[in-house]
């Protein structure tokens, strides 16, 4: 007996499409893609769209007004497994670089003035798991084709897929590349998730950090080791946080006292 | 009093929609909705190194990313009174034809021709046209692998920087870009042939204003500091406020733009309308073949616009692979001649002219203004709209041609919606 095939929906909310857009460069599998599944919802590529009961919902972009806040959590209940797809739906993107910082209101004025749409309410941008419960993450700016495809595989067969656990320094040096920090140049890769390539260093210029922070990255390590390479720590943190929104606050905070 | 919403309009970049409202024969509003959410980028740039800036500015739209990349890199370089050498201004160039490239053929095949040919996706469109969605999903993949060369990624890559390149692509690779660019042409051609045989409606049609880069040289091209006006005007990218916002100059809020008051339209068909008959090669024969006046009133031409451009673009690559070729040493990055100072890049991104004004003050961004193509079409995509719907509501249309002319409109323009987001403010009625 064939086996039934999954529901699927992919939603975008705030970012720059580049996630589903991903997806859809992988021009050789899209169409097993579109066949591997039921794609109820891929606004992006596709008019009918519908809003029904979801195996799997891949969510792109962060959130940032209370309507779409609602929204991901209207996925979410109709939603047996959610993944967050990309750095804005897992950490908030580079619009949420300043989060836990006072000023947000005072920078939405200054863009907007006083008034704006009637029928949204803005909020500051923050990653979709302030608002629900997450199943699997999948970071990358943006993500890359590959990986979702070996990720996406493995959710069709009810399985989780394993991710690199280490900072990006692991694929850099499988290349072989030098160590950019050893030159002087203020390099984030010791504090970044790997599964890009070590791209950038590969074209000897810095990772600014775009997979987000990896799991036990050792903040204060690299941040004494840059200060000690001349940097000051404003250059230090500024170039922590463009990327790595929710994902820096905490050890920031803990090393700094402040965001 | 009725009410049209179609919400959200699919098969666009981004989170937009349409909203009609009409009184019995009469249209009350039409607008073109905006409902992406609030990045606040401009705010985001301040204080940060211009590398840094063109990391983030890049990342405002996935389709438009080299655009982006490349008009910070224009205005900071300006402002900092860098000089790229040749060889890097010409792997630029290159990097550009992939993005419209890999944009034209995302829209005229997987987003536009659906439409047209009467399915709701371009997946579904492979039952009938199984044979042309895999051509274009080839040229498509084409344009990305030119865009991964090149910046280093296909979306988001990181290698074009400020003063040059990180890396230079290894030979090999321009070369198989050369030789292939000769396959992909059929693929281009058959979007013309698909596009000439869809007859066009023109009920809606009326004239506008044109705009894009005029190119140093006097040929078909994507970047210059100077704006070609199709009233016959050329006025220098430093002048970009008045080309733009002349009508809300100094009030940030207010983003839509016009031209001395009128609306104007950006992207293929401005470019086609004003510098067509530049090109030369297999191009010039197709636009000479498909051009006609209708053009110049019909922003649905834009579809058959980005077409002949692929094929333009396709006929650039070999002699742009010819020209980086030709220089053997691969140029350091340049370093900034200055910490202080100001500068504006225009860009042809593949929806039209972009802008990117920069203050630099000792070495960090001090502020930013950021124009964006769809941004500058939308006040004609909603005059466009409007006269459709008031022709339709003559006629006695229902709701569901209406809803179905609305969308094909607003979509030729290949609206590119989280670009446009972060500057448009639109101001709504409620009744």
């Amino acid at each position: 007996m064939e086996k039934k095939k999954f529901d699927v929906g992919l939603y975008g909310f705030t970012g720059c499409n580049g996630d589903q857009l991903t997806i859809i460069h992988s021009e050789d599998k899209l169409l097993d893609f579109f066949g591997s599944a039921n794609i109820k919802t891929f606004s992006l590529a596709k008019s009918d769209n519908d809003d029904s009961a979801l195996d799997i919902a891949f969510i792109e972009g962060s959130i940032s007004n209370q309507e779409q806040a609602e929204h991901v959590k209207e996925i979410r209940e109709r939603s047996r497994f959610l993944v967050a797809l990309g750095n804005c739906a897992c950490n908030g993107g580079i619009q949420a670089m300043e989060l836990g910082r006072e000023g947000w209101d005072h920078r939405f004025q200054q863009v907007y003035g006083d008034a704006f749409l009637d029928n949204r309410t803005p909020i500051e941008s923050k990653p979709i798991d302030m608002f629900v419960k997450v199943d699997f993450y999948m970071t990358g700016c943006p993500i890359d084709a590959d990986q979702f495809l070996y990720c996406y595989g493995h959710f069709l067969r009810n399985e989780l897929p394993v991710m690199p656990d280490y900072p990006v320094c692991a694929e850099c040096r499988w290349k072989e590349n030098e160590c950019l920090l050893l030159k002087g140049i203020l390099c984030v890769g010791p504090l970044t998730n790997a599964g890009c390539g070590a791209r950038c260093p590969s074209h000897r210029l810095p990772c600014l950090g775009c997979w987000g922070v990896v799991n036990e990255a050792n903040v204060a390590a690299e941040f004494d080791l840059l200060k000690e390479k001349g940097f000051t720590a404003d250059d230090i943190k500024r170039r922590f946080r463009i990327h790595t929104g929710s994902g820096i606050m905490k050890p920031l905070k803990d090393i700094l006292g402040v965001v | 009093m009725a009410e049209i919403i179609i919400e959200p309009l699919s098969r666009v970049e981004g989170e937009g929609g349409i909203t009609i409202r009409t009184d019995g024969q009469k249209v009350k509003e039409v607008h073109f909705d905006i409902l992406e959410g609030t990045r606040l980028i401009e705010t985001l740039v301040i204080g940060k190194t211009p590398e840094e800036d063109v990391s983030i500015t890049c990342r405002i739209c996935a389709i438009c990313t080299i655009s982006h990349r490349y008009a910070a890199l224009r205005g900071l370089e300006k402002a900092l009174g860098i000089e790229v050498p040749p060889k890097a201004q010409a792997l630029r160039t290159l990097m550009h034809l992939g993005e419209l490239l890999e944009s034209n053929s995302l829209h005229v095949f997987l987003l536009a021709l659906p439409d047209f040919v009467g399915y709701p996706n371009a997946i579904a469109m492979a039952e009938k046209y199984g044979d042309d969605v895999l051509k274009a999903l080839a040229l498509k993949k084409y344009a990305n692998r030119i865009m991964a060369v090149t910046s280093g990624r296909m979306i988001h890559g990181e290698n074009p920087t400020v003063g040059g390149f990180g890396r230079y692509p290894d030979v090999q690779n321009l070369l198989d870009i050369k030789k292939q660019s000769e396959a992909m042409l059929p693929v281009a051609d058959r979007a013309v042939e698909l596009l000439a045989g869809i007859s066009i409606p023109d009920f809606f049609e009326s004239e506008t204003v044109f705009m894009c880069c005029e190119p140093d040289a006097k040929e078909y091209g994507l970047v210059g500091d100077r704006i070609r006006i199709s009233t016959g005007e050329v006025i220098p990218v430093e002048q970009y406020k008045e080309l733009t916002n002349e009508k809300f100059v100094g009030h940030s809020a207010a983003k839509h733009c016009l031209f001395r008051g009128k609306p104007y339209t950006v992207g293929a068909i401005a470019r086609m309308n004003n510098l067509g008959e530049r090109m030369g090669g297999h191009a010039a024969k197709l636009f000479k073949k498909q051009w006609n006046k209708r053009w110049l009133v019909n922003p649905v031409f834009n579809n058959m616009a980005q077409a002949i451009e692929m094929v333009w673009a396709l006929e650039q690559v070999p002699k742009i692979v010819d020209t980086i070729l030709q220089y053997k040493e691969d140029p350091e990055i340049v370093k900034p001649t200055r910490t202080s100072g100001e500068g504006v890049g225009a860009v042809e991104a593949p929806r039209g002219v972009l802008y990117h004004w920069y203050r630099i003050q000792d070495g960090l961004v001090a502020a930013a203004n950021l124009i964006i193509p769809t941004g500058q079409s939308l006040e004609d995509i909603e005059k466009y709209l409007r006269k459709a719907v008031e022709a339709l509501l003559s006629r006695g249309a229902d709701d569901q041609s209406i809803r179905m002319q609305s969308e094909i409109i607003a979509r030729a323009y290949d609206p590119c919606i989280s670009c446009a987001t972060h500057l448009v403010k639109i101001e709504r009625e409620i009744k």
